[in-house]
């Protein structure tokens, strides 16, 4: 299990737990379902990649305690 | 967002209080100090307290939910506002009054947290100013929770502890009102309102999330509006007060006295530490790994939660237990700890994200080290063991009783020899008691058998050494050993061998290879003939290769031991006098060979000796073939009848036979039995003549033959003339061979040609085939033309070759000349005929002019028949590199290769190379190369049209023309250019 913490900018900060074999998407529901926003509007970022819906957070090398910059589409 | 900028607003404000409350504080320190000593202690303490309160915060969330069991609070979302209740400044752990304040701080949302942080102090002063609407507002929160109220006033009641927990509380709640600055309460109070109901509840969750995130919304909305009453209510206050801020020091008192029971302090965090429940343990627990502060979080869902919430995404649970805490962030501290561990650990090869794991890398210099530990022990041990031993041995130096003390030395030597002579005596009773009992002689006996028995040089007798005698020297001693031998080979018995004399004759032998001329393969003309006693040595073909192919050594000096070895020396050494008597002397037997007459032929014993090569039989073809005609049979009583079948006959088989053929079937009709039977016999009687005929080859007799026959013929007019011997034609390759030319048209038709006698034999056999076979050649052979076919007329034209020849000659000299004064053609032709020019396709040698030169009895085709006996007619064409190209003997071309540019100009050498070269590389010359060489060639051509006599201008012309117009000797040079075009005529202008 890993912690993610997702944070907008804006005021929304989530601490998501979460497997490392979980895809961005599945990341993506868990941090709709603490922030209360459509997991199809979120887009997760680092720097500036966009990570895509269908890898794994292992695969993008997501440790635990990374932070993920969160944006809305 | 409207939020953060009211966050904002409050901070300033809050500053602004703080600052005012820090000066208030010490004006009232100094007036009343009850407790207190000092403010910086009673921070210390106020922040030590924190801790407790904490602690007391937890437990009495618990004792809430006790209370109301439906009523399930998590702590997550307290817990992110942990960090306000650690700056809450003095507090009292009330049960109920904190319960209330829980609530309320829950009810507080996350971004309330922000404005809180600040020091102590500050909160102080807030506490003084709210201090009588908090009491005020007491009801309020007694009202919201009827069973904490109820709690209340006994707990006042009590213990005076009790009034400064109402008291705390009561701050508590002041200081959440605090938020809101009284002056602008309303707006951002409203703007939290807002905010707070109008939020959109996360979609998810209020799908998801479980009942008890649902029921805290429903309270938070509740205590929104109390709130808002109380905001409603306070502003009225607010009025009446007018913010007087008298009544302090009773506050502050109250503040003060709330540090000095630290019994109940203690107590009550006792209390807590037994409340501690087991959920808040696994949370702290579950939370503990976590790389992100506490503090700093967000949003967090514990793991049940996200679980849950997991489970209706339809993903697998968190994986808690393979807790990234121990390898996953801190892998670098703990992957040395990694190293260290056992094989058990590293069995998993899996990392925390299920990838292949590696083993780590053996520590090298930890390898060395024990290695070396491992190497001095051993050596210590050795050491050890060693020590030990010498311990044992007794030196020189060291004192021995025994040998030091005379006596006791002079007793054991005593002892010795004591010893020793009795030894002698019983040996010596022995011996006579043997003796006496013949034992004795048995043992002497049996001493000489063994002795016997051993193996001597007896034994050595009859055995074979494989080396030359003389290289054993007199007095040196050669060891020699059993040859390896194939066991089973008992012919050659043992041989004795050394194994270095071995190794030396091999060396000689490679030595004498290597001496050989290579070129002539080993073979030496100059080598001796004869052996040192004169004897010619025999020598097979190819000798030197027979070790190698045949595998057997060659013959070996050896000598047997025991055989009289002193007599072989002694013979070899008179024969070697002979030979150096004999030097340089050759002996020769007169009668070596007997001296025969040569001759050309085979004797009878000799052809005996001499072995045909088997002839192969060759599987007869059953498709005709021209060579099928070839005369096979011309060999006189040439054995091979039979084997040709009449069916080969082709149907251009002569006219004999279809002759008797016809005749045949004619008698046919008229008894066929009986005809049958005297065909057969005049066949056979025929073959008869032919066999003892035997038939000469050479075509003189045959023409001698051929001639009578057409008298015959005609005499005959269509009678058989089976019996006659001119039935019989030889069928000449050479003639042939003519026939085909076309030049001697008559000569196909001749029909003089061989009869296949062999065909006699089985005529019988197949004479209904042949019947039928040639009822159809009838017709070919009446039809005019062809080679088949009888005319009586032209066999008058003679087949012979000579005589082809001759007339052949004679017509073209006799020919009619040409009248050369008639015309050119008449002249070519002539020349043509006389042989001053050659038309190309008479230039052919069999060509009919150059008939008489032709082989007479032999012909390129006889010679190609034999070959293709041999080839076949496949091969003829496929024998490629084997056969080598035969030239025309009178071919001799003239061959001249010339070299042409593109403007048909003849290149030499240099040329010819330097244009190729240009064509080859694709790459011309220069321009200015081009230039010059054009220049070049156009002098050349200049200097070829040059006249000799004359400058390349004709100028000298021109000086005379002028001369004599001018009827000068001299001629007027003008230098002006300008005259050029009107006086060229007149005077010679300077070009060039």
């Amino acid at each position: 299990m890993i912690e993610i913490t997702c944070n907008d900018r804006l005021g929304k900060k989530v601490r998501v737990k979460c497997n490392p074999d979980d895809t961005i998407g599945d990341l993506k529901k868990l941090i709709a379902a603490q922030t209360g926003t459509k997991h199809e509007k979120i887009v997760l970022k680092k720097w500036y990649t966009i990570y895509k819906d269908p890898i794994r957070l292992s695969d993008y090398e997501i440790h635990d305690g990374m932070n993920l910059e969160l944006y809305y589409q | 967002m409207g939020s953060s900028s009211g966050k904002k607003h409050k901070k300033d404000k809050k500053h602004s209080h703080r600052s005012r409350s820090r000066e208030r504080q010490r004006a009232t320190d100094d007036d009343v100090t009850l407790d207190l000593t000092d403010d910086s202690t009673s921070t210390r303490h106020r922040h030590h307290k924190h801790k407790k309160h904490k602690e007391h915060r937890h437990k009495h969330h618990k004792q809430k939910e006790r209370e109301r069991p439906s009523e399930v609070i998590s702590l997550e979302e307290s817990d992110s506002d942990s960090s306000d209740c650690v700056e809450v400044p003095i507090e009292q752990v009330v049960k109920a009054k904190v319960r209330d304040l829980s609530v309320k701080e829950r009810e507080a949302p996350t971004r309330e947290r922000e404005p809180l942080v600040r020091d102590a102090s500050g909160r102080e002063v807030f506490v003084r100013e709210r201090e009588p609407s908090a009491r005020e507002r007491e009801p309020y929160a007694r009202e919201r929770e009827p069973s904490a109220r109820e709690r209340e006033p006994s707990a006042r009641e009590r213990e005076p502890s009790a009034r400064e927990r109402e008291l705390s509380v009561r701050e508590r709640e002041t200081h959440l009102r605090d938020r809101e600055p009284p002056s602008r309460e309303r707006e951002p109070s409203a703007r939290e309102r807002d905010h707070e109901i109008t939020a959109p509840p996360p979609p998810q969750i209020s799908k998801h999330l479980d009942y008890e995130r649902e029921r805290r919304r429903e309270r938070e909305i509740e205590r929104e509006r109390e709130s808002r009453k109380r905001a409603i209510k306070e502003r009225e206050r607010m009025r009446g007060n007018s913010r007087s801020q008298s009544p302090i020091a009773p506050h502050q008192v109250h503040r003060q006295r709330s540090h000095s029971p630290k019994g109940d302090n203690s107590a009550g965090r006792k209390r807590g530490r037994e409340r501690e429940p087991g959920r808040e343990r696994e949370r702290v627990r579950s939370r503990s790994h976590s790389p992100i502060p506490e503090n700093g979080a967000g949003d967090v869902l514990s793991i049940a939660e996200t679980n849950k919430l997991r489970a209706k995404l339809g993903l697998k649970p968190l994986e808690v237990d393979a807790g990234p805490s121990k390898a996953a962030p801190s892998t670098s501290s703990d992957s040395q700890q990694d190293s260290k561990k056992t094989g058990a650990d590293l069995s998993s090869y899996k990392d925390e994200w299920g990838e292949f794991l590696h083993k780590p890398a053996d520590n090298i210099k930890e390898k060395k080290e024990a290695e070396k530990l491992r190497e001095k022990l051993k050596q210590r041990k050795e050491k050890r063991f060693l020590e030990e031993r010498l311990a044992r041995i007794r030196t020189l130096g060291e004192s021995d009783e025994e040998t030091d003390n005379v006596s006791k030395w002079v007793d054991r030597n005593k002892r010795v020899v004591n010893e020793r002579e009795e030894a002698l005596r019983k040996a010596k009773e022995l011996e006579e008691l043997d003796e006496a009992f013949g034992v004795a002689d048995i043992m002497e006996q049996e001493k000489q058998k063994a002795r016997q028995l051993a193996y001597n040089d007896r034994n050595l007798k009859g055995l074979r050494v494989e080396h030359d005698m003389n290289d054993f020297g007199e007095g040196r001693t050669v060891i020699l050993t059993l040859k390896d031998q194939d066991v089973l080979n008992e012919e050659d018995g043992d041989t004795l061998v050394n194994v270095n004399m071995l190794d030396d004759e091999r060396y000689k032998k490679n030595v004498s290879n290597k001496k050989l001329n290579p070129l002539s393969y080993g073979y030496n003309v100059y080598e001796e003939q004869y052996d040192e006693l004169g004897n010619p040595i025999e020598r097979s073909i190819l000798e030197k290769y027979n070790e190698d192919l045949e595998g057997k050594p060659q013959k070996r000096k050896n000598f047997v031991i025991g055989e009289n070895v002193e007599e072989e020396r002694e013979h070899r050494r008179k024969l070697l006098e002979i030979k150096t008597k004999l030097a340089g002397k050759r002996l020769e037997t007169l009668e070596d060979t007997n001296l025969k007459l040569a001759s050309d032929t085979f004797s009878v014993q000799e052809l005996a000796t001499f072995k045909k090569p088997k002839k192969k039989i060759k599987k007869l073809r059953q498709k005709l073939k021209a060579e099928d005609l070839e005369p096979i049979d011309e060999l006189p009583g040439s054995s091979n009848l039979g084997s040709r079948s009449r069916s080969h006959r082709d149907a251009n088989e002569d006219v004999s036979m279809t002759d008797e053929v016809k005749a045949e079937i004619k008698l046919e009709n008229d008894d066929d039995d009986l005809e049958r039977v005297l065909s057969k016999a005049r066949k056979l009687k025929q073959k008869e003549n032919l066999i003892q005929k035997s038939l000469p080859i050479d075509v003189a007799s045959i023409t001698h033959n051929v001639k009578p026959e057409p008298v015959d013929e005609t005499s005959a007019a269509g009678e058989m003339v089976l019996g006659t011997a001119d039935s019989n034609i030889v069928l000449n390759a050479t003639a042939e061979f003519c026939r085909t030319l076309g030049d001697i048209p008559t000569y196909g038709m001749a029909g003089n040609r061989n009869e296949d006698s062999n065909d006699m034999m089985d005529f019988d056999r197949d004479e209904a085939l042949d019947e039928h076979m040639d009822t159809n050649m009838d017709e070919p052979a009446l039809s005019h033309g062809t080679w088949n076919s009888v005319n009586p007329d032209e066999v008058m034209q003679p087949a012979d070759l000579d005589n082809l020849g001759d007339d052949v000659e004679e017509r073209a000299i006799l020919d009619e000349e040409p009248d050369v004064g008639a015309g050119v053609a008449n002249a070519l032709r002539l020349a043509l005929s006389k042989g001053y020019l050659e038309k190309e396709e008479k230039n052919r040698p069999s060509n009919t002019k150059m008939a008489h030169l032709q082989a007479k009895n032999y012909s390129i085709e006889d010679k190609a028949a034999g070959e293709d006996d041999k080839i076949g007619r496949r091969d003829r064409f496929h024998a490629g590199p084997i056969m080598d190209f035969k030239d025309k003997e009178t071919f001799k071309p003239n061959v001249k290769l010339d070299y042409i540019d593109d403007n048909g100009r003849i290149l030499n050498l240099k040329e010819a190379f330097r244009y190729l070269s240009h064509k080859f590389h694709g790459k011309g010359p220069g321009k200015n190369k081009i230039e010059k060489r054009l220049k070049k060639m156009e002098q050349d051509g200049l200097m070829k049209t040059m006249s000799s006599t004359d400058t390349p201008l004709c100028t000298l012309t021109m000086l005379q023309q002028k001369q004599k117009e001018t009827k000068t000797p001299y001629v007027v040079l003008s230098g002006s250019n300008k005259t050029t075009a009107g006086v060229s005529g007149a005077s010679i202008s300077k070009f060039k």
